[in-house]
């Protein structure tokens, strides 16, 4: 199994993100108040990188730019979302948030060259 | 008879139809609009080089005729050419001159041009692919297929430059445009990659015509205080001005004698390949386009006309995109010191231009432009620009001499 040490527990903020490179794999960390979450790091319309266009609140994800919304704990769309987020499976020991990066997840956007 | 009172001053030459213009045509604003409709928007016009799109997403934005126009690299590393137009409102879409659509921008996600007024956005093959709040606004009577943008018609031809045409009906490749002009030049051009490694631009106050002209003769050596000095040989009047077909026009080369320079070299060791040794081409591509090359650097002016009595003017200077660092400043140095804002000669012809402009405002009185000079076809001939202004009077439908009256065919000289 591919359980990654990402951070401690404090390094992210409750209702926050906080982005991660572990052996090459980009994601997110959320803090959802009773656990954390790792998603891929775009936004799955259009690619943008919620890092910076991602507001959390009440347990929402938004993304600023096409106001794509998600429910933070499960990932399920809400709003004009049409796709759920991607979610690494993540675990909490002795204090560490653990990612499990067995297989990078990638939304599949449509390709321009049709 | 000395000096001439206005009637003496207003009477006809004493030369040949052709060889004299009216300064209408520099300063005319029914004529200037005439030209941008039935020139600048048929032609082909060389718009940026390829060098300033290295990468997927790089993308570049000019105007052609006062219509904004945007140049983009696909994922496909294929270069296309749109009108810079929003199908929503009719906002101009890209505002900067150059970047990359590869990340996001302030208003918009990565691999998109996005409409900062209301989110819509296209990819690099100018398909729409958002519309904000669609359903919301149009329920299912518009969508993404039906709003792309414009594309417009390019080819990257002569060592990679990007040429653009508005007119989606032009008859013509860019090749077939060139009727031949650009052969002289093509193999050293097209041998490997060039490189943009200089630009600047000058703005100023002159018909666009007035600096097509200076660069389709070399009688102005005169102004040139560096051409003077040095002194002139038989060979550099030898050299020729032909046309082609279309009003362009070929200045032939000659072996420039750079010792003779006081602070210059030869430039025999970077030479562009094919060309021999230390030799000098200038082709003068109608309506506004130049090229120059002297041994080592090659150098472009593209002119966006801005009015009747204003005109940018576009410097690039090129190298081999293969140079070495070492090699590359060498060839910078050996352009600028010609042609950058502060060398040799490139300020002295601007500064000579403005002076035909501040003459030739709009509303100044009609007088006429002397194109007579006749000298076996030489550089300081003025055919190349009797050659460009017949091309002129086919296109507008107007005699460069009488714009009032309509073009009339020159008579077949057998």
């Amino acid at each position: 199994m591919s359980w990654k040490d990402v951070c401690a527990a404090d390094e992210v903020a409750e209702n926050s993100l906080k982005p991660f490179n572990v052996d090459g794999i980009s994601f997110l960390v959320a803090n959802v108040g009773d656990g954390f979450r790792a998603y891929p790091p775009v936004c799955p319309h259009m690619e943008e990188y919620l890092e910076d266009s991602g507001l959390c609140a009440k347990g929402v994800l938004t993304c600023d730019r096409h106001l794509w919304q998600w429910d933070m704990k499960t990932g399920e769309p809400k709003g004009p979302a049409e796709k759920p987020l991607l979610m690494y499976p993540v675990k909490e020991e002795e204090g560490r948030v653990m990612v499990n990066l067995e297989k990078e997840l990638e939304y599949d956007f449509d390709d321009e060259d049709d | 008879m000395s000096a001439r009172n206005h009637e003496q001053w207003n009477a006809q030459p004493k030369l040949q139809s052709g060889e004299w213009v009216d300064s209408k045509i520099y300063s005319d604003e029914e004529i200037f609009e005439e030209e941008l409709e039935k020139i600048w928007k048929q032609m082909w016009i060389p718009v940026c080089h390829e060098s300033e799109l290295k990468n997927a997403y790089d993308f570049r934005t000019m105007t052609i005729a006062r219509e904004p126009v945007i140049v983009v690299r696909g994922k496909d590393m294929k270069v296309r050419a749109f009108l810079n137009v929003c199908p929503h409102r009719g906002n101009m879409i890209e505002r900067r001159p150059s970047g990359s659509f590869a990340k996001s921008t302030p208003s918009g996600t990565p691999k998109t041009m996005t409409c900062m007024f209301h989110a819509w956005q296209f990819d690099m093959k100018g398909k729409c692919v958002n519309i904000t709040r669609k359903e919301e606004g149009y329920q299912d009577r518009l969508c993404e297929s039906d709003v792309g943008l414009r594309e417009l018609k390019s080819e990257v031809y002569f060592g990679g430059f990007i040429w653009v045409s508005l007119n989606d009906n032009i008859n013509q490749t860019v090749e077939e445009f060139a009727a031949g002009a650009l052969d002289s030049l093509a193999p050293s051009v097209n041998e490997e990659p060039l490189e943009v490694f200089h630009y600047h631009k000058a703005i100023i106050d002159c018909n666009y015509k007035l600096w097509h002209d200076t660069n389709c003769e070399f009688y102005h050596d005169y102004l040139h205080y560096h051409n003077r000095i040095t002194g002139f040989n038989d060979e550099y009047f030898a050299r020729k001005n032909t046309g082609f077909k279309g009003g362009h026009v070929n200045v032939g080369s000659f072996e420039v004698q750079y010792e003779n320079y006081e602070g210059f070299h030869s430039r025999e060791e970077l030479s562009f390949p094919h060309l021999p040794a230390n030799q000098w081409y200038m082709i003068d591509m109608f309506p506004g386009v130049n090229f120059n090359l002297r041994g080592s650097a090659l150098r472009s002016d593209i002119m966006t006309p801005l009015g009747p009595n204003k005109v940018m003017i576009e410097f690039r200077g090129l190298g081999l995109a293969s140079d070495s660092p070492k090699d590359r400043k060498i060839r910078i140095d050996h352009h600028n010191s010609i042609w950058g804002p502060f060398g040799r000669n490139l300020c002295e012809d601007l500064i000579a231009v403005t002076g035909q402009g501040a003459a030739m405002q709009s509303g100044s009185e009609s007088r006429q432009i002397l194109h007579g000079r006749h000298e076996n076809e030489t550089i300081h001939d003025e055919n190349g620009m009797r050659h460009y202004y017949e091309e002129w009077g086919r296109w507008v439908g107007r005699s460069p001499s009488h714009p009032d009256q309509p073009f009339v065919e020159p008579a077949e000289t057998a």
